[in-house]
């Protein structure tokens, strides 16, 4: 099973690199050959990722390649921090840098004396897993050294760590744990790891009163937060009402504080309404319902629960990218051992409810009823900040193909 | 802030420049940069309707091209003629020729093509495996042929030698034959050839079109190529190919490129036709008066107008020598090949009235300072518009031209640069408000 038929998993270097470009005030320069920086920039641009003044290649040529020479990459380094007096920059790996073993931790170590700018490199090169590998990198590189010391305390701040650019509706679920977190608790969100964030935030976040840690990918840098300044952490994310009312409580029970009780209330009626689906379910005299959810672990684990919850068994919960940076990962989540296992499953499903990316949706059976879950998106384009999937809003969102399906169904 | 005096003082100009080598980048940190040949060979592919993609290389470079193929509806979209072989870190150590076998049957059995691309990418040629030979193996395997190109990026500057390159490894699939009447197009990277006046223009004459590699053809296509009665080569990436089928064929060819200067156009039809055996067609008489009127009713308008050459698809010397003549005044030129002998009747033109700054493409970000500096009232290229609006510059927009040939080009792209030179007084009048 050696053939792709459509995208692959997005590397660890990709994964690094939608990261740190989400960061204000740092830069990041490829040492590679420029086509793929120029290819990626598409990629990145349906993201929501900027790219204006960020990333910068340093091109390679054959000398490089061959006799090893990195003074491309030395000038690069020296023209950035003057003409931008960027806070960090980034020096990432290509493919090509990582295979003749490029130095360039080396680098960035005797570069760093002639530049403002701190130095960080990212020697991963796309060889050392897949893209969910690459987020824990640079979390836990980012957690590592960029927060300042001795931070002044922000009691009503909350850090949010473990989250992707990648994901699907990314900056709609930002945008709805900033609302619960505020009416919840009258928190905000200081740094993001790794969203539309900046190096001051990233600076002060020893100072937060709590790290969210939204998937397991962002575990060891919210450990090492801990163990550099105490900071509690919090893990998981709110899927479903009774998620998202379980994911409040923690934060609760972690700040000592109390849920709003109208928020509470709100979410008690939502859990209440939900209640019917149970019995909806009960009425079906001929179908079998049964959902299949395809999409990042915590997602899929997330949604999962969701449907538990409403009454509706859960047949696969299949992750699209591999588990190597999930610790003790629920058995219940399987990873395709091939594309083709994962497509030919797919073409096998009949009257389920389907969530899933577009190029899994895209080989289901009309007879389904689905919603694009994870990215990739190929149909169209994501626009709306507005249309999570975590939270209430997203449980609204994903309630909507739960009335659909059981419309179907007989 | 990135200062634009000092990086206009580190380049050449052009007539200082004695060779390609001599072209200064704008900087050492490069954005967006060059496409990769990668990049080129998918557009290549592309056209090739019944001719299957496979890229051996890392998830990214896959990707990125997949990515690029989806909205596609040549390339079939996501369940298209563009798939991979991904190669991991046992595939970089050990050599990824077991990882490419499997691939490739799965290939054969699903997609049953009529031919397949191998395109290598950088890592390939860094762990230094042997796809020519892979690809003469499955060749004899499959009975298929297989077509390995080589898209390392790190050899060359752009993605112009992916694009040459698989239309050259066409060469190997091209079968000795009686000789025809068609005419052979060669070269046109984008755009519909029928859409263009050379195309009326051979129909009218008789001449039947056959083969047309890259921009639409089939394998069958491009077997029986060789019964051309001759090759026009529409851009020079389709020389080597071109040289490969005279030799081999006979075939003779012309190179008719995107040329802008009435004068060049009118001289390579007249070669074309002569290598046809044909008269020339009483209507290209008009067509040059016409294209020739358009570039005197321009002059007026493009006096003095200064600017910046990014990139276009024309010839970017041809091109520049032609807007000297209209009286414009290059500033800066952003290439990666000039060679003093071989461009030699452009660059007297184009020096007789001034001296142009020359730089290597696709690096906007150092542009930004240096407009404030010379002060073009135009850039002609890919650029962001609104950007360059509140400097007062007007962009020329010339992707049209993508889909012309002949006179037709003149008449558009000196209408195009009068425009944009009339929007760019109105920009400057903003800009001082």
């Amino acid at each position: 099973m050696s053939l792709t038929r459509f995208l692959p998993v997005p590397s660890d270097r990709m994964g690094i690199l939608w990261s740190l470009l989400a960061i204000d005030g740092c830069v990041v320069l490829e040492y590679g050959p420029a086509g793929t920086t120029h290819f990626s920039v598409g990629l990145f641009g349906e993201l929501g990722v900027d790219r204006q003044n960020r990333l910068f290649t340093t091109h390679m040529r054959e000398d490089d390649v061959v006799m090893g020479d990195v003074s491309r990459l030395e000038k690069a380094i020296v023209e950035i921090d003057r003409n931008l007096s960027p806070k960090a920059i980034f020096v990432v790996a290509s493919s090509v840098a990582a295979v003749i073993g490029a130095d360039i931790r080396g680098v960035c170590s005797y570069m760093q004396e002639r530049v403002s700018a701190r130095l960080i490199a990212f020697e991963q090169g796309g060889f050392r897993g897949d893209y969910a590998v690459g987020l824990m990198e640079a979390y836990k590189l980012l957690a590592e050294q960029l927060p300042a010391d001795d931070p002044a305390p922000q009691p009503d701040t909350v850090n949010l760590i473990g989250f992707s650019m990648g994901s699907y509706r990314a900056l709609s679920d930002r945008w709805e744990l900033e609302d619960l977190l505020r009416r919840a608790f009258g928190l905000r969100v200081g740094a993001c790891l790794c969203g539309e964030t900046g190096m001051e935030e990233i600076e002060r976040m020893g100072g937060a009163a709590l790290n969210l840690v939204l998937r397991e990918e962002g575990l060891p840098a919210a450990r090492m937060l801990r163990a550099r300044f105490g900071t509690p952490m919090v893990t998981g994310a709110p899927y479903g009402y009774a998620g998202t009312l379980e994911w409040l409580q923690k934060i609760a029970d972690a700040l000592g504080r109390e849920i709003d009780p109208v928020l509470r209330a709100e979410i008690a009626e939502r859990l209440s309404d939900a209640s019917q689906y149970r019995m909806s379910l009960m009425m079906l005299r001929k179908d079998r319902p049964a959902v299949t959810v395809v999409g990042e672990y915590r997602a899929v684990l997330g949604a999962g629960g969701f449907f538990e919850s409403l009454g509706l068994p859960v047949e696969n919960r299949i992750s699209l990218h591999s588990l190597r940076a999930v610790p003790d990962p629920d058995p219940s989540v399987r990873v395709c051992a091939s594309e083709k296992e994962r497509l030919d499953l797919l073409r096998g499903l009949h009257r389920q409810l389907i969530l899933a990316d577009d190029p899994s949706l895209s080989v289901c059976p009309a007879d389904n009823v689905t919603l694009r879950f994870a990215m990739p998106v190929t149909r169209g384009a994501q626009v709306a900040r507005h249309l999570p999937l975590m939270g209430l809003r997203g449980a609204d969102y994903i309630a909507e193909s739960v009335e659909e399906y059981l419309q179907m169904l007989r | 802030m990135i200062d634009g005096h000092e990086i206009l003082s580190q380049l050449g100009k052009l007539r200082d420049v004695t060779g390609s080598k001599d072209i200064r980048p704008l900087s050492w940190a490069l954005f967006p940069g060059t496409h990769c040949p990668l990049m080129g060979a998918a557009m290549a592919v592309r056209g090739i309707r019944d001719a299957v993609l496979l890229v051996v290389g890392t998830d990214e470079c896959a990707y990125y091209t997949k990515h690029m193929t989806i909205h596609s509806d040549d390339f079939g979209g996501l369940h298209g003629r563009c798939v991979s072989a991904v190669l991991d870190t046992r595939d970089v150590t050990f050599g990824c020729k077991a990882k490419l076998d499997a691939a490739v049957e799965e290939l054969v059995a699903e997609y049953r093509p009529e031919a397949v691309f191998i395109v290598t990418t950088c890592v390939v040629e860094v762990i230094g495996d042997d796809v020519d030979a892979f690809a003469e193996g499955y060749t004899a395997r499959y009975g298929l042929p297989f077509l390995a190109v080589h898209t390392e990026h790190f050899k060359c500057e752009n993605h112009l030698p992916g694009l040459e390159r698989t239309i050259t490894a066409c060469f190997g699939l091209m079968e000795a034959g009686p000789r025809g009447g068609t005419v052979n197009l060669l070269g046109q990277r984008m755009g519909d050839f029928s859409a263009t006046e050379l195309y009326r223009v051979l129909t009218g004459a008789g001449v039947k079109v056959g083969m047309q590699l890259p921009c639409g053809c089939t394998v069958a296509d491009i077997r029986g190529a060789a019964a051309a009665r001759a090759n026009i080569v529409v851009n020079p990436i389709a020389l080597p190919l071109a040289e490969k089928m005279k030799e081999r064929f006979g075939t003779p060819y012309v190179l008719f490129d995107k040329y802008t200067s009435p004068v060049r156009i009118r001289k390579a039809y007249a070669e074309l036709f002569a290598a046809l055996g044909l008269p020339l067609p009483e209507e290209l008489d008009a067509l040059y008066r016409e294209a020739a009127e358009a570039a005197e009713a321009a002059k007026p308008a493009l006096q003095g107008v200064r600017y910046i050459y990014g990139n276009t698809p024309f010839d970017c010397l041809e091109f520049n020598q032609f807007m000297v003549s209209l009286g414009m005044v290059p500033q800066l030129i952003q290439t990666v090949s000039v060679e003093p002998e071989r461009d030699r009747a452009y660059l007297a033109d184009i020096l007789a009235g001034s001296d142009p700054y020359v730089t290597k493409t696709a690096n906007i970000a150092p542009l930004q300072p240096v407009y404030d500096i010379l002060r073009p009232d135009l850039y002609l290229g890919h650029e962001f518009a609104a950007r360059l609006r509140k400097k007062g510059i007007a962009m020329v927009r010339s992707d049209r031209a993508s889909s012309m040939l002949g006179f037709e080009v003149t008449v558009f792209i000196t209408e195009e640069l009068a425009r944009a030179a009339a929007e760019a007084r109105d920009y400057r009048k903003e800009v001082q408000v």
